[in-house]
């Protein structure tokens, strides 16, 4: 699924102002970058609250075409900034890690 | 003049410090350790800073920074030092406000007591300092170095709270140094992913006890020389790479 379909799906706040609408093959949730970096597939979805730009960097190193910020958690404006270069989409929710990561599940491996 | 440094040691204020760790017995066992420059680094706050500075000032014979050991937003622990007590406690201020409503429960979390140069408690602190501030790890670079301070990423080795534990890596960031724990230094295994440290030999390091008990004060340290004692001349060796860890004699053996 691409990302603007998954974020119009389940109505997520779209913070970049432009992304590559690249395609989403699998998902991650975790708020331990090392975590991620050593566990998480490429091109995944990143469920994560950590809204900072060395989310990006580990974002980058595995090909991730989006991060969801949970919670609706503040994403510094570095954050975003790096993002934009990057054409990576930061999407946000008011919904928690659990229930993002269930949400999400169900549209791409449902 | 040469100076053997533990620049991270938590007082009673840290919720996992002893609350035998008060300023006044700090100094002496830094002293009694041959130490003669130490920092005060609790988690989150400066409050016992205070009575550091009055301790050290009376004293003569040992020098004092100051300094918190910051939780990024990340939550990686990042030490950093001043030399002026109005700027330590200006950043500590920033930070307890930043931290979450989150309140402290002495009895599971451990005490949070400050304490003035009698060793005498003269306040407690209500939020949980072990939570995360609101600063991420730019933004802890950007107020501490316009304050005048050092930032150095605490225990960058170590499996929990550390750079490599949360994010895996060593951002291209001003950092003045980064700190390698105690068992790096030993030589035995701090339990972290080496491998996965990156840039590591981008910066200099430095060594420091991290300690929560007296016991432990100049276990390792780290040894400069100059004349002229500031945070400013800390840096300026720093970027030389002209300071030194050591370990402690008695454990060498």
């Amino acid at each position: 699924m691409k990302v603007n379909e998954l974020a119009s799906k389940l109505g997520y706040e779209i913070l970049t102002r432009e992304h590559n609408d690249a395609d989403i093959k699998d998902g991650y949730t975790s708020d331990l970058l090392s975590d991620v970096m050593g566990n998480a597939s490429e091109e995944s979805i990143l469920i994560t609250i950590q809204g900072h730009k060395n989310t990006l960097a580990v974002a980058s190193q595995l090909d991730f075409p989006a991060v969801l910020i949970c919670n609706n958690r503040t994403a510094a404006l570095d954050m975003l900034e790096t993002a934009e270069k990057l054409k990576i989409a930061v999407l946000r929710t008011k919904d928690n890690q659990f229930v993002s990561s269930y949400k999400v599940y169900c549209e791409i491996k449902g | 003049m040469v100076y053997k440094s533990d620049l991270h040691i938590h007082s009673c204020l840290s919720p996992c410090g002893d609350l035998e760790m008060s300023p006044s017995d700090i100094i002496q066992t830094a002293k009694s350790k041959g130490l003669n420059l130490i920092a005060l680094t609790d988690h989150n706050s400066a409050m016992n800073c205070p009575a550091l500075n009055e301790l050290c000032m009376n004293d003569g014979e040992i020098s004092c920074f100051f300094g918190i050991e910051v939780t990024s937003e990340e939550e990686v622990h990042i030490l950093t030092l001043f030399d002026r007590l109005d700027s330590v406690m200006e950043f500590s201020d920033l930070i307890y406000k930043s931290l979450p409503e989150i309140y402290n429960d002495p009895d599971k979390f451990g005490d949070q007591v400050y304490v003035d140069s009698e060793n005498n408690i003269i306040g407690e602190v209500d939020k949980y300092l072990g939570s995360p501030s609101g600063y991420n790890i730019a933004s802890v670079i950007d107020k501490v170095h316009s304050l005048g301070g050092l930032v150095i990423p605490a225990h960058v080795d170590r499996p929990v709270y550390s750079l490599s534990s949360q994010l895996g890596f060593i951002p291209e960031e001003n950092f003045d140094a980064l700190e390698l724990s105690k068992n790096y230094v030993l030589g035995g295994n701090s339990g972290g992913n080496r491998n996965i440290i990156l840039n590591l030999d981008n910066f200099p390091h430095i060594t420091n006890s991290d300690s929560h008990y007296l016991n432990d004060i100049g276990a390792v340290y780290s040894e400069f020389e100059t004349d002229d004692l500031s945070i400013e001349s800390l840096r300026n060796l720093l970027n030389r790479y002209q300071i030194s860890m050591k370990i402690a004699k008695n454990r060498q053996s």
